[in-house]
């Protein structure tokens, strides 16, 4: 499974040695650590309460704005790639910030991809809150705030689980941040604006599959890893 | 110190109440009681200051509510407290639970402080959430959750959470139906506590024992509106009205 | 973070730069000096600091090539280069929009294309290998050793034997192009495969199927151990047909049309690139320790050709 190029040393990783650089694998992961969890925070920080305020309110285009949001789900990523690519090219409304390339345009697209769900699960998760709950809050006299709040709390694990499967979504995304990020790391190998899934389309158009598989099950663990924190944290929380 | 004069409410075309003229003055429990679905539960939320009625005017401490302005209303709402069927409690702890009333009525700075102290170690369970636990007879269960709770005591819980920051009037929706004798006669007794706080206690029931139990006066509701009030004795055994009568003995069937 | 980082790298390129100028013996008093001899701070070099977006083919940045040399030129003038493999098309495109700096490709014909519509100028030979045609030991069509490359592909047309195409305006599929013009055959039907993929993964499904195909010379190599394919008609670099020559160009991108492009980087780069320290490092490149690129940018004999369209002529009516 080696490729010998001269260029190219070895780095163990764990029990299983890749033809990488030192720092390779371990920048890429960061890439694509740094570029989801931002774009994943920002994310929430919009979705949450766009699904607090749905959750509570009527408004006119309200049914609108709900298929708008599952059509977001369902949307093809790479099309995602082409408009943010549009959007941030010289050629685009935001060329002037010279985004195109950058970790930056990757978490816009990442932002895009990943609000539909957070705010679809985390809207059905807040509607699914007891009515009895929501008017017990308000009759003790709290205000809409108060109330807010309360569903919030009560919609918690629900709204983990939008934003798990909104990085879920980021952090496997391929065709659009290989398109605006454009794959790049430096010549000694630490990454730029490659991650995990670009490197493994990388390594799967050169034809070395089996490279690619084993990125591949790196980032399945990375996965796995951030969803079990997650799980955790949230039954350390949970009453006894 | 709660007046509703003349109230009438209407859903859609067919009224649910008529002119139904009540008072309720501290420390006294008063019993609406009538079949399922004939407006307790609405007249129940009037007298809450939750629901606007369609004609008619509520006055709670001399003030006409529904022409007040929103913060005024919004202050004399929230020296009522309601109780409903189902416990609905927050899935939390018991103390959070009870202390939700008095959390929400301090300022933000406040509340923010007390987060934070929760944060770092346990947070002092205050004085009125273990009295209101004990009124309930439930004071040592503060720091189990809410989930744990079987359902009496689950509703007794949401009676302290009523309770706990001292309403001047508290409102009850068929708060016993769903309970075991043993339950409810812990809630009939809160209820009695409460009142001799001098806390008004407005308490829909169909369980005409139970009214007879606990209320001062009963409010008879068999249709479009009230057809009795009074004391509770006078109405059991002497009603002006045969419907009432009827309803009474159990012989009246809708 | 970064600020720092450019900071630093900045009074590397610029101690760099004052260096080598005091070992090339001459400063601009053509004096030999030593740094900073004058008391001054030694002055930055115009471009320290900066980043030069370089967008080239998926092929050209497998190979690792450029991995391998960039770094001289990075600390030679205190920059970073981002080289992004895109394929030939996007590559072009993304010059066209402003959002690279210098292009490296090696389709002539599309590069010709963007110098005539204005975006590219100042553009150089760089390097060649060549492609090769593969296919199974087996040699179904019968096209071992074929000195023409077209009569070749002819052949493979009429015995309608499986073959795998690009199909992605890549460089190479835009030479597998050419040869079918030059060949006068169209190729279409069952056994005519376009994939839409990269080299490496072509030459997997070649393999799989047991078909011919086109391969640039450095991506076989590179994958030569993996796969059961084997050199059917061999480029000019083995002696075979001229045809199958893979030119390598680099163009800046015409700072006239995207005033955002970096040009002074990019004619630094193409400066080092096409001198003779960065030639010899091109030649010296090894996979599988033989010689992928044979470098064109240093010659005797300029050939002046490279600077134009092919074929362009100044008009005989002058203004």
């Amino acid at each position: 499974m080696s490729v010998a190029l001269e260029a190219v040393g070895f780095a163990p990783v764990g029990l299983v040695e890749l033809p990488f650089r030192d720092g390779y694998v371990p920048s890429i992961v960061v890439v694509s650590l740094y570029v989801s969890l931002v774009a994943v925070s920002l994310s929430t920080l919009v979705s949450v309460p766009v699904a607090v305020t749905m959750g509570f309110l009527e408004f006119p285009g309200k049914s609108l704005v709900k298929s708008v949001i599952n059509t977001g789900m369902g949307f093809p990523s790479v099309v995602v790639g082409l408009v943010v690519l549009f959007v941030v090219s010289n050629q685009g409304p935001l060329g002037s910030f010279e985004l195109i390339f950058t970790r930056e345009a990757m978490i816009l697209s990442q932002f895009v991809l990943a609000t539909p769900p957070i705010t679809a699960i985390s809207l059905a998760a807040i509607t699914g809150v007891d009515d009895g709950v929501r008017e017990a809050a308000s009759a003790l006299g709290g205000t809409r705030v108060d109330v807010a709040l309360v569903v919030l709390k009560e919609a918690r694990y629900g709204i983990a689980t939008a934003i798990l499967a909104g990085f879920g979504r980021a952090i496997s995304e391929v065709g659009s941040v290989l398109i605006v990020g454009g794959n790049i790391t430096s010549a000694d190998g630490i990454s730029k604006t490659r991650t995990l899934t670009t490197a493994i389309q990388l390594e799967a158009r050169q034809g070395r599959y089996e490279t690619a598989m084993i990125l591949g099950a790196v980032l399945v663990v990375l996965v796995l890893t951030v969803n079990t924190i997650v799980v955790r944290l949230g039954d350390g929380n949970a009453p006894r | 110190m709660l007046r509703a004069t003349d109230v009438t409410h209407a859903y859609d075309a067919e009224p649910v109440l008529t002119d139904v003229s009540l008072v309720v003055d501290p420390g006294e429990v008063l019993a609406l009681i009538g079949p399922s679905g004939v407006g307790k539960t609405t007249l129940l939320r009037i007298l809450g200051l939750s629901l606007e009625p369609t004609a008619g005017t509520v006055t709670f401490d001399r003030t006409d509510v529904w022409a007040a302005d929103t913060a005024r209303r919004r202050a004399l709402r929230r020296r009522t407290g309601t109780v409903f069927q189902a416990a609905s409690l927050f899935d939390a702890s018991v103390a959070r639970n009870v202390e939700y009333g008095l959390r929400v009525r301090r300022s933000w700075r406040e509340r923010i402080r007390s987060g934070l102290r929760g944060l770092v170690g346990r947070e002092d369970v205050s004085g009125s959430v273990h009295d209101a636990l004990g009124v309930v007879g439930l004071p040592d269960a503060a720091s189990r959750s809410a989930d744990s709770l079987s359902g009496g005591e689950a509703q007794r819980v949401s009676f302290a959470r009523a309770l706990a920051y001292d309403p001047d009037l508290l409102l009850l929706d068929e708060p016993t139906s769903d309970l075991d004798p043993r339950n409810t006669a812990v809630v009939e007794d809160a209820v009695e506590r409460a009142s001799d706080r001098d806390i008004g206690v407005v308490v829909a029931t169909h369980d005409m024992n139970q009214a007879e139990r606990i209320a001062d006066r009963v409010a008879v509701l068999l249709g479009d509106g009230v057809t009795e009030v009074g004391p509770t004795e006078a109405v059991f055994d002497d009603p002006h009205d045969d419907r009432t009568r009827q309803f009474i003995a159990g012989e009246l069937v809708y | 973070m970064s600020i720092q980082r450019r900071r630093f790298i900045t009074a590397l390129g610029a101690g760099a730069t004052v260096a080598a100028a005091g070992c090339a013996g001459n400063t601009m008093d053509g004096e030999t000096n030593e740094s900073g001899s004058n008391g001054e701070t030694t002055a930055q070099v115009g471009v320290a600091g900066e980043t030069l977006t370089l967008t080239t083919t998926t092929s050209t940045y497998d190979t690792g090539l450029l991995d391998a040399i960039h770094t001289n030129f990075e600390d030679l003038y205190g920059v970073s280069v981002d080289a992004v493999a895109q394929g030939t098309g996007a590559a072009l495109e993304s010059a066209r929009n402003g959002d690279a700096d210098v292009v490296m490709v090696h389709a002539r014909s599309l590069e010709d294309e963007f110098m005539r519509n204005g975006y590219g100028i100042n553009r150089r030979d760089l390097m060649f290998n060549d492609f090769v045609i593969v296919g199974p030991e087996a040699d179904p069509a019968g096209i071992q050793g074929a000195s023409s490359a077209t009569d070749a592909l002819t052949t493979i047309a009429d015995a309608q034997a499986p073959f795998v195409s690009r199909g992605d305006n890549s460089g190479t599929h835009t030479k597998e192009l050419v040869l079918w013009e030059e060949a006068g055959t169209q190729p279409g039907g069952d056994w005519y495969q376009e994939t839409g993929t990269g080299m490496g993964e072509a030459l997997n499904i070649a393999n799989q199927q047991g078909a011919y195909t086109l391969s640039d010379r450095g991506t076989f190599i590179s994958q030569r151990s993996e796969i059961d394919l084997t050199i059917l008609v061999q480029g000019p670099i083995e002696g075979g047909p001229e045809i199958l020559a893979n030119p390598y160009g680099v163009m800046a991108v015409n700072p006239g049309v995207h005033d955002n492009a970096n040009y002074d980087l990019a004619m630094a780069y193409i400066g080092w690139i096409t001198s003779p320290g960065a030639q010899d490092a091109i030649a010296d490149y090894q996979m599988n320790g033989e010689q992928l690129f044979f470098p064109e940018a240093v010659s005797e004999e300029p050939d002046f050709q490279q600077y134009v369209p092919e074929g362009w002529q100044s008009d005989s009516a002058s203004e």
